[in-house]
Order: C-alpha cells, then sequence, then structure tokens
C-alpha cells in the first residue's frame, strides 16, 4: 500500500512538472460548441486560419442542428458551459443574460452592423451576442416562370391573387409553402407585423401582455390570413405533409413559381437541383400598397461568449480576429458564403443575397420581428396555424390561441 | 453466519453493485431530482430554480394545461390500438411461422428486422414512404388512397403512427409468442385431438388459455412501449400537424425544453409516471389472474 502511495506521489510529482514548461507556453483551448452544421466546412477554414495566426490556441468545435438548445441546456447545469455558444437573438438574449460576456466597446461589437447589433442588445446597452451571419427574409421567386407568364413579382394582395391565378393557368403550381414546419409561419408573419404597425417590437410587446387583439389589425386579421388561404389554395396539394425539402424539390424542379418561409439558406440547395435556376428575392404582398412589401434584414441567431470562462481573453481575441482582421472580414463572403453581419465587408456573390442587399438599400428593410417573441412562441404560433389550415381551428379560434399563447410563454408570469 | 456464507454473501453484494452503481445514477438520482425541479420554477437555464411547492400540479390539474389532456387522451387512443393490433398480429403471425414450411425461418428473420432498426431511422423510412413512395404509387395507380395526406391529416396522422409503431415492434412480440407456443407440450395437443377437438378448438380451448405467460408478458410490454411512444413521432410528424400527435413524452419534452418550463415539465413527468404505474399494475394484475397454472 505504501509502495503504491510513493509511486502515486512520484508520478504526480513529474507531471507537474511537464505542466509547468507547457504552461509558460500558454496552450489555451477554446471550447466552442454552437448550431448551423451547414458552415461546419466554413468555420474549420476559419479556425485553421486562426491556428497560423495564434498557435497556441486550440479551438475545439463542435455543432449539431438537432436538439442544440437540449443539448446546450445540459451542458450549461453539468458545469461544461462552452467558451462560444448559440441561441436565438432578440426574446432569448435575456434568457442566457447571467452566462453571456458584454462585449461593448470592444473591436469585434464596433465593426458589428448596426441591424445585427439591434438584435444582441440587453437592458442598457450590453451587447450580449455576435453573429455568425446576417440574415435576409422574403419571398423566392422562378424569374423564368414570371417571364413567361408575362407578369411582375406581386407587390399588393390583390395582384398575388392575380398572379397566382395566371401561373395557373400556365400550368405552373403558383406557391410551395412548406406549411408542415411550423417555423416558416414565423418567417411569414413577421412581413404582416411589420405592416401592420409602425412599432413592431411595442406591437408585439403589447400582445406579449395581453393588449393586443388580432381583431383590432385588419393587416392581420384580414390581411395575414387571405395570404395564407391563397397560399393553401394556389400551393401544395398535402400542405401540411410538404417540409423544407419539399419547397426545395417543388422549386427547384421548376414546378413551383414561388416559395414562401425561405430565404438565402435554399439557395444551394435549389441551385444543386438546377444549376441555371434564376431566383428572384422579393418582400411579400402584405397590403393593398405596393411600399410595405419589403425584405426583412437582420440575424436571428446570437454567438455568446461565457463571461466565465476560464480564458476570457483568448475567447476576446479570437473574437476581434474573427471581426476585424482581413481574413475573417473576406471569410464572410469568400469562404461561408454568408451575409456579412459586419460592415465592412463585401456581398457575396448569390442570387438572393445581392438582390436583398439591392432591395434593402433602395426600399429599406423590415424589422426582424420574429425575433421580439420566443421561438416556444412562434412554435404554439405555427402549430395553431396549421390547425387552422386542417380544419381544426377556424380563424377566429386561432387568432385566440395564438393570442392566449403569447401571454403564456412570453408575457410577464413566463 | 459461516465463513463461506459470508463468503457467498460478499461476492453477491460486490457483483451486483456495478449494476445497481450505473441504475442508481441513470435512473434512481435523475427521478429524485427531477421530484424536486417538479417543486421549483425553474426554465432549465438559470443558476437558481425557485421553490414553489406544489404550484406545477395546481397547474396541471386545475384546467391550466389542456395541451397535457389532450396529450394523455392521444396517448391512451394510441396505446388502445397498439396493443390490440401489435398482440392479435403478431398471435396470428406466430401461429403461421410455427407451421412448418420452407419460408418459415427467412420468414421470422424478415418479421423481426424493424425491430433490430433504430425508432428515428423507422420513422425517416416511413416518412419518405408516406411522402414520396405514396406519390408515386399513385402516379402507377391512380387509387386515391395514396393521394391522402397521411402526414398532413390530423386524423389519418393518428393511424400512420400507429400503423408504423406496430410495423416496427411486430417482429419482437412474435418471438415472444413463438417461444411460448413451443413451450406448449405436445402431449396435451395429442390428446385434444384424440379427444376429437377440430383445429379451431384446439387454438381456442387449448393453446390460448395456455399461452397465458407470453400474453400476459406481451399486453404488459406492449402497454409499456406504446405509454412511452415518442421517438417515432418525433421522427415523422413532431407532433404536428397543428399539435394534433403530441404523445404525453412529447408534450412533457415540449415544456420542458422547448417552452422552457422545466419545472412543470417535470411535474407533469411525475403525474404521468403515476397514472402509468396504477395502469400497468391494474392490467398487470387482470391478466395474472386469468392465467391458466400448467
Amino acid at each position: 500500500m505504501k509502495k503504491l502511495l510513493c509511486m502515486l506521489i512520484a508520478i504526480a510529482t513529474v507531471l507537474s512538472l511537464c505542466i509547468v514548461p507547457a504552461m509558460a507556453e500558454e496552450a489555451v483551448e477554446i471550447n466552442m460548441f454552437i448550431p448551423s452544421p451547414e458552415y461546419a466546412d466554413a468555420v474549420n477554414e476559419l479556425i485553421a486560419a486562426y491556428k497560423e495566426v495564434a498557435p497556441n490556441v486550440t479551438i475545439n468545435y463542435e455543432t449539431t442542428q438537432n436538439d442544440y438548445p437540449t443539448l446546450l441546456k445540459t451542458r450549461i447545469n453539468a458545469g461544461m458551459t462552452p467558451d462560444i455558444f448559440g441561441t436565438t437573438s432578440g426574446k432569448e438574449i435575456a434568457d442566457y443574460a447571467e452566462y453571456s460576456y458584454n462585449f461593448a466597446g470592444t473591436p469585434a461589437a464596433e465593426a458589428m452592423d448596426p441591424a445585427v447589433t439591434a438584435m444582441m442588445t440587453y437592458g442598457d446597452g450590453e451587447i450580449h451576442g455576435f453573429a455568425l451571419k446576417g440574415n435576409y427574409f422574403g419571398m423566392l421567386y422562378n424569374k423564368a416562370i414570371f417571364e413567361e407568364v408575362g407578369i411582375d413579382f406581386p407587390k399588393t394582395l390583390d395582384d398575388f391573387e392575380a398572379a397566382c391565378e395566371a401561373i395557373s393557368a400556365a400550368g405552373y403550381q403558383p406557391v410551395t409553402t412548406g406549411f408542415a414546419e411550423w417555423w416558416v409561419f414565423k418567417h411569414v408573419m413577421q412581413h404582416f407585423l411589420d405592416a401592420a404597425t409602425d412599432d413592431p417590437a411595442a406591437l408585439v410587446a403589447a400582445f406579449q401582455k395581453g393588449e393586443a387583439h388580432f381583431k383590432d389589425y385588419p393587416v392581420l386579421y384580414d390581411n395575414f390570413f387571405r395570404f395564407i388561404d391563397l397560399c393553401v389554395k394556389y400551393g401544395d396539394s398535402k400542405p401540411l405533409e410538404t417540409d423544407l425539402a419539399g419547397e426545395v424539390s417543388a422549386f427547384g424542379t421548376g414546378k413551383a413559381a414561388m416559395v414562401t418561409g425561405q430565404g438565402p439558406w435554399v439557395e444551394a440547395d435549389v441551385l444543386s437541383i438546377d444549376d441555371a435556376l434564376q431566383i428572384g428575392f422579393a418582400g411579400y404582398p402584405v397590403t393593398d400598397d405596393p411600399a410595405q412589401s419589403q425584405v426583412i434584414a437582420g440575424s436571428d441567431q446570437a454567438l455568446r461568449i461565457n463571461k466565465d470562462s476560464a480564458n476570457l481573453d483568448a475567447v476576446m481575441d479570437f473574437v476581434n480576429w474573427w471581426y476585424t482582421s482581413d481574413y475573417g472580414k473576406s471569410w464572410f463572403c469568400d469562404v461561408a458564403g454568408v451575409i456579412p453581419p459586419i460592415t465592412d465587408a463585401k456581398i457575396a456573390d448569390m442570387q438572393i443575397i445581392k438582390q436583398g442587399a439591392e432591395l434593402a438599400a433602395a426600399d429599406g428593410a423590415g424589422a426582424l420581428s420574429i425575433c421580439y417573441s420566443s421561438d416556444s412562441f412562434n412554435q404554439a404560433m405555427g402549430e395553431a396555424i396549421q390547425a387552422y389550415i386542417g380544419g381544426s381551428l377556424d380563424k377566429d379560434a386561432c387568432c385566440a390561441q395564438i393570442e392566449a399563447k403569447w401571454v403564456e410563454l412570453d408575457g410577464a408570469a413566463a | 453466519m459461516s465463513p463461506m456464507n459470508r463468503k457467498a454473501l460478499r461476492d453477491t453484494l460486490l457483483f451486483t453493485l456495478p449494476a445497481v452503481a450505473m441504475v442508481l445514477i441513470a435512473i434512481y438520482i435523475p427521478f429524485v431530482m427531477s421530484g424536486f425541479y417538479a417543486l421549483t420554477e425553474w426554465n432549465g437555464i438559470s443558476r437558481n430554480p425557485r421553490f414553489i411547492g406544489l404550484l406545477n400540479f395546481k397547474t396541471i390539474f386545475s384546467s391550466g394545461s389542456p395541451e397535457f389532456v389532450n396529450a394523455l387522451v392521444f396517448t391512451f387512443k394510441y396505446s388502445a390500438l397498439f396493443i390490440l393490433f401489435s398482440n392479435v398480429l403478431a398471435l396470428a403471425l406466430a401461429v403461421a411461422l410455427t407451421k412448418k414450411f420452407r419460408l418459415a425461418n427467412f420468414l421470422r428473420g424478415m418479421f423481426f428486422l424493424p425491430y433490430i432498426m433504430s425508432m428515428t431511422i423507422v420513422g425517416f423510412i416511413w416518412k419518405f414512404i408516406f411522402t414520396q413512395g405514396f406519390e408515386k404509387l399513385y402516379e402507377l395507380t391512380g387509387w386515391a388512397v395514396w393521394n391522402l395526406s397521411w402526414l398532413g391529416d390530423a386524423g389519418l396522422a393518428f393511424y400512420s403512427l400507429v400503423l408504423v409503431g406496430v410495423w416496427q415492434s411486430l417482429g419482437f412480440y412474435i418471438v415472444l409468442y413463438i417461444a411460448g407456443l413451443q413451450a406448449i407440450p405436445t402431449e396435451i395437443m395429442e390428446a385434444a385431438s384424440i379427444d376429437g377437438a377440430n383445429g379451431r378448438q384446439r387454438f381456442f380451448r387449448v393453446v390460448l388459455p395456455l399461452l397465458g405467460p407470453s400474453i400476459t408478458t406481451c399486453i404488459f410490454m406492449s402497454l409499456t412501449n406504446s405509454l412511452k411512444v415518442f421517438d417515432i413521432i418525433l421522427a415523422l410528424t413532431k407532433g404536428g400537424p397543428g399539435g394534433a400527435t403530441y404523445s404525453a413524452t412529447l408534450d412533457i419534452y415540449r415544456e420542458a425544453f422547448q417552452n422552457n418550463n422545466y419545472g412543470l415539465g417535470s411535474a407533469k413527468a411525475i403525474v404521468f409516471f403515476v397514472i402509468v404505474l396504477i395502469l400497468t399494475q391494474i392490467v398487470l394484475k387482470i391478466f395474472e389472474r386469468r392465467e391458466v397454472k400448467q
């Protein structure tokens, strides 16, 4: 027994001697656990590039899409909070505030696009997140089909109905909807929320307090449901069974002329079906005023830094490098092919992103109002509208359920 | 106690210790912890759960969660159909597969195959069949049945789930029934034949009563498995369309992890646990009482 003890002490001594010189070189490990696996290759290139800048820093990058929030919560509760982790922006910024580093005033924060910063702000000017990418939201359409039918993309609801009729008569499916996915509805709904009021943030807050009602906002009560009805009428034959993959396939094969609820993230998949497809991008027709048909810009995902990280300085060095170095700035466009979340970067050469940037510059972009609500609510809203489409809820019952969920899941009590 | 006995006791304790430790860590400790969280208001994120006593249970029972009630009703409906179909079909197939014919062994293997696949994989395979496969079949045959929205219609989606659930686990119950059938002594069957019992009489009067232990096991297993149904729904419908196919377990998951009400979710889990406990005990008692002792 004594012998064993002696040996253990000896081994420990030798080990500690080995570690001390290693510490002198400041070998640092950063644990990065974030969603969006579609950018895994690009992030790995970024990490490899940083290894050349800072050879002593090792970044352990892990990513998953399925069930990311659950896995993240598990790690946080196990005391293994990753140094860099992700959540949605907007409403969810507050939920993880006690773990988040406020990096207002850092070079990264100063490089950030103000539209992105707005979604990361917590309390009084604290910035609790940065973004891997900016994003655009709007409708996609097949330019060739619109040319063949001889119409422009509709900017009002009446024009939308007429366009559906004309496209249908030409033998195409006017629109593919993806209504099997709950998140498609939040993407569509935010355009109507923006059109319903000048201050969508205040309107959503009123809904969350139970003080606002669909009936008082014709853009929501009439126009939104008219749009949904038209999408069902002129859309997929099995609307509640068509998911993202179904939409991509219907649009990519040239069967469907318009796509709801999607954005730049489907471009690569669609082009892999038909690389010659001319994709158009535009705001939703929401009212009878063409000026209200706008695209939406912003970032719906936030990456955060664990404020209790043992290597906080090393993590901030990495993020500052990502947002301000020449390689980092060109990474967004050249490697990841995303909309840069920073002001000083060039625009990626992709059809949807280019048109999104042009439209946002020419007509202005709407507020990213999905972020004023939590995803818990957004999912419940999606399910209520699915029930309306399936016929188990009528319009008033559907509105009542959405209003109740807003209070229940996002209200003061939640 | 003699030294020999003491050694045996020590060995027994020693050998069961690893298993006990694993079960403690994986089942009992989390169970006790969720019992504690059920008494708190906690979003699963913040460091400090707030103790609120029995308020979560009050929320569940005072009409505060119609979704949980709907999910329970869905789970019971699913369980009833699942138990019925999986047992009746498995018994029929087991009887057929114990007959001696050339492909019997091959078919046993084929029926068992889906059971060794993960439920999630089975779900995705069937999702493909229901959407793309049925569409192709409709193009080929023109039969309206293929053109129904099997996953997109609230009513149909329920039956689609039952179909896939039964299809997946059928092989398991077939194996249990085959074992039971083969354990029936041949002399009893011969005696029945000599006494002039025809095929149907032999099955209903001799085989079925003697299968009692197998039936009890299968009913019990199918009951607990169907009450716990989760992965297949997540893969096929995610509780949709319009929240029509939430099972109790999926609702608990949604409450705890999507709605960030970990405390309320834990409370629901406890309530569901008690319901399952009572239900299984009743069913077990009923079937055990009816068993024929050989």
